[in-house]
């Protein structure tokens, strides 16, 4: 946490936690799980509402002109309660990519409506392993885009795509206008998700950034999005520590409460630990959009977070005994959605390499 | 540049100019003797220039400024590996606590003076083998005698005591109550009649922590820096006195880069080593703690510097960064094989994985062990439940040994 969070930005934690918190309830997550290709719409309802959709773009296309710190501090308050949809970030990250190598007509037809929620966008880098692979399935031809993307978040509902495609002979990020566009719901552990299996035929695509300049423009919106993750998954381990202490403290055993016991507290304590340290990765890395060392900090930002979250889950389930692995508490919703947003924006996999690579003094 | 910077510029400067006189070349090779007597030279240098006693008041010798300008100066100093390691304990607590509850001013100004000028050393008597984290179960005592107080008993781990002149201690005044009501507070002449030091090799090679024993040690009432029964109270002012000291996210052990240099040099399995999977996931991980507690120490900083208090994050420094320098320099040795047999245990922690290997469980008990740093987070932090405490509210000796 290398900044202190002005009062402007207090209020928008404040705000959106308390917004948050009054209108959302994790019991509505469970539902989604039973159904396939429904998302929180009321999570997204309220973000257009708040203008949590229009935050960190441009105020000539319709944003607020604020940045990453902010929209950082709705998706923590977000992951506390749950109720992401997966567009807070995919859409930021379509709408950074033609913020930054868009046309002006691009921005004119894109950027208003992704900053008002009313298109969504998804962000299609991946074939399965690999966050952004050596070689894209997806093919650019005389602008026109073939090939499945897999698995794609929000894939489902979205607008609009970003997508990193095997290019002629080069890769390319290019923006694909998605109706009319085949799709097919993949059926999730985490199923609010609305990952969808994206099937591109002669689809009309155009090309934002050409060649090596793809890849690296590629990282960093994965980058970008990577940091708006971290975030989230930093909430949901707070709330899952808290969680666990609230339980810890009530719960009794051996005519004590189970609190008392060291394994049980000092498991929290370290749950404590970890996310302090993610919390203080992901405002750093906030702070550092637009800098040489925005990848390195978002790749610290990214494995912090994934591993306070994982390890939040799987403690906290413990401490919880029997009833946590029952459907109706649902801690297997945070189990659900911290690893899924583990997977979202690349594994700690990819960004331990990523951050090795920079830290040898070998990035790309 | 702000008043910070100018400050920060001014301290950076001042270290590098005393470099050839008191950095990591000019140590080499000296016995611990030769090492302390540079050590004073070096202390009483830096009182010269204005860098002793940065947060204390002037009319005692310090120069009465805050404490973000403090560690400002000691994250600069830090990076040098000056001799300054025999005067932490005292500097870091006794010699505070005698500024806050000593009674004879003119003495305090005169011993405070001279601890800043590196002249006088003091020690820190709390731990004894029947007390350790358990503090209040200590069983030193101290009986009236005449004006004064006779103590006997054993104090162990005291940190530099054989170069000490004064140490604070504390000891039992009154075994018939609870045993943290019965503990007192005083000063002690280390050179007084009855008081013998005796060294204890540490795993590492170093022998800085001794035993101390007292047979009929007299002093006299105006050595008391408690209430009679009141001493742990001020036991745990000294324990609490800095919460934000200069902090190392390396855990006093090398930093990071080292071990990126290591792995691009060594090879693993006929490839660099930087290439396995496993190294680098440890350098990946290693990285993001550290990183945390870096913006965590910055924003410390912001805040100290905003006249904030800090948040209780900063309590995860030690607890976290010294647990992985331990495995990171596990991992180090791996890596160099039997090459790592070769050890010498006079190069630093701070640049040898071996040094740094062997003095890391040190880190991980001193100043309190990780189990106490967990309790402190649990109990103070999350408010989870005390540990069971059966000797509570039991007087002390009726307490089962
Ligand atoms: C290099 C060094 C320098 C030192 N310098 C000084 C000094 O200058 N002055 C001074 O007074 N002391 C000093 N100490 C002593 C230090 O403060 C103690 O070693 C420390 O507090 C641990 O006490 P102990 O060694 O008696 O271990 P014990 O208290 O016997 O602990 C043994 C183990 O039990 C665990 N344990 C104890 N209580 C609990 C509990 N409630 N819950 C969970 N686990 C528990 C501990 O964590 C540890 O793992 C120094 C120690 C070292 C190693």
């Amino acid at each position: 946490m290398s900044i202190l969070y002005d009062e402007g930005q207090e209020a928008i934690a404040t705000e959106s936690r308390r917004a948050l918190e009054a209108r959302m309830n994790k019991d509505d997550l469970l539902p989604l799980l039973q159904s396939s290709g429904k998302y929180h719409d009321g999570f997204w309802a309220m973000a257009k509402e708040q203008g949590w959709t229009a935050l960190a773009l441009p105020e000539e296309h319709g944003g607020l002109a604020l940045g990453l710190v902010e929209l950082g501090l709705i998706a923590h308050q977000a992951g506390r309660t749950l109720s992401g949809a997966p567009f807070l970030t995919s859409s930021f990250g379509v709408a950074k990519a033609i913020e930054l190598y868009g046309s002006d007509a691009q921005k004119a037809r894109w950027l208003p409506a992704l900053a008002g929620g009313e298109a969504i966008g998804a962000v299609a880098f991946a074939s399965g392993p690999a966050p952004l692979p050596e070689q894209p399935v997806v093919t650019l031809t005389d602008d026109r885009l073939d090939g499945v993307a897999a698995g794609v978040s929000g894939g489902l509902f979205a607008d609009v795509a970003l997508v990193f495609a095997n290019g002629p002979g080069m890769p390319v990020l290019a923006l694909a206008d998605l109706s009319g566009v085949g799709r097919s719901v993949v059926e999730s552990f985490d199923n609010s998700r609305c990952i969808a299996d994206i099937a591109f035929a002669a689809t009309p695509a155009e090309t934002l950034v050409v060649g090596e300049a793809a890849r690296a423009a590629a990282l960093g919106i994965l980058s970008l999005q990577a940091v708006v993750t971290a975030h989230e998954q930093t909430g949901g381990a707070e709330a899952l520590m808290e969680v666990a202490r609230d339980y810890a403290v009530t719960r009794k055993a051996f005519g004590q409460p189970i609190g008392a016991f060291q394994s049980i507290k000092h498991r929290i304590a370290e749950l404590y630990g970890l996310v302090e340290l993610a919390r203080a990765n992901c405002v750093h890395a906030a702070s550092r959009e637009g800098q040489p060392d925005f990848i390195t900090a978002a790749a610290a930002a990214r494995l912090s977070a994934t591993e306070a979250y994982d390890t939040a889950a799987r403690d906290c389930v413990q401490i919880h005994g029997g009833i946590g692995v029952t459907w109706e508490i649902g801690l297997h919703l945070h189990m659900r959605r911290a690893r899924t947003l583990a997977l979202e924006q690349g594994s700690s996999l990819f960004w331990e390499d990523v951050l090795v690579d920079r830290l040898a003094g070998e990035a790309a | 540049m702000s008043d910070l910077e100018a400050w920060r510029a001014k301290a950076a400067a001042w270290c590098e100019s005393v470099v050839p006189q008191f950095g990591k070349a000019a140590r080499k090779g000296l016995t611990v003797e030769e090492d302390l007597a540079l050590g004073r030279r070096y202390q009483s240098a830096k009182f010269d220039a204005g860098f002793a006693g940065i947060n204390w008041p002037t009319e005692l010798g310090g120069q009465g400024l805050g404490h973000i300008e403090k560690i400002t100066f000691e994250a600069e100093e830090m990076k040098h590996g000056f001799p300054n390691v025999y005067f932490g304990i005292s500097l870091g607590m006794p010699v505070p606590v005698l500024m806050q509850f000593g009674s004879d001013r003119e003495f305090v100004k005169e011993r405070v003076i001279k601890a800043l000028k590196g002249e006088e050393i003091w020690c820190q008597l709390f731990s004894e083998p029947s007390g350790g984290t358990d503090l209040a179960g200590l069983r030193t005592r101290a009986e009236t005698d005449g004006n004064g107080w006779k103590i006997n008993g054993q104090k162990v781990w005291t940190s530099w005591a054989q170069y000490s002149d004064y140490g604070v201690i504390v000891v039992r005044t009154d075994p018939t109550v609870a045993k943290h009501k019965g503990l007192t507070y005083f000063w002690v002449d280390m050179k007084a009649p009855g008081v013998t030091v005796r060294p204890i090799k540490l795993a590492g090679g170093d022998s800085h922590v001794n035993e101390v024993f007292f047979d009929d040690v007299k002093i006299s009432d105006d050595h008391r820096m408690s209430p009679v029964g009141g001493g742990f109270a001020v036991a745990l002012t000294t324990l609490m006195i800095e919460r934000y000291v200069a902090t190392d996210s390396a855990g006093f052990g090398p930093h990071l880069d080292l071990f990126v240099d290591l792995a691009k040099e060594l090879t693993l399995n006929g490839k660099p080593a930087i290439e396995d999977g496993r190294i680098r996931q440890q350098i990946a991980r290693n990285y993001a703690m550290r990183a945390g507690l870096d913006s965590i120490n910055r924003r410390a900083r912001l805040m100290m510097q905003a006249g904030m208090t800090p948040g209780p994050e900063g309590s995860l420094n030690k607890l976290v960064a010294v647990r992985s320098r331990q495995k990171l320099s596990e991992l180090a040795l791996d890596l160099q094989g039997t090459d790592a047999f070769l050890f010498d245990e006079h190069l630093s922690p701070k640049d040898d994985w071996a040094t740094s290997w062997i003095n890391a469980p040190t880190g991980r008990i001193a100043g309190g062990s990780d189990e106490t740093l967990l309790n402190t987070i649990a109990e103070r932090i999350l408010g989870l439940p005390q540990d069971h405490r059966p000797d509570k509210g039991v007087p002390f000796n009726q307490i089962p040994a």
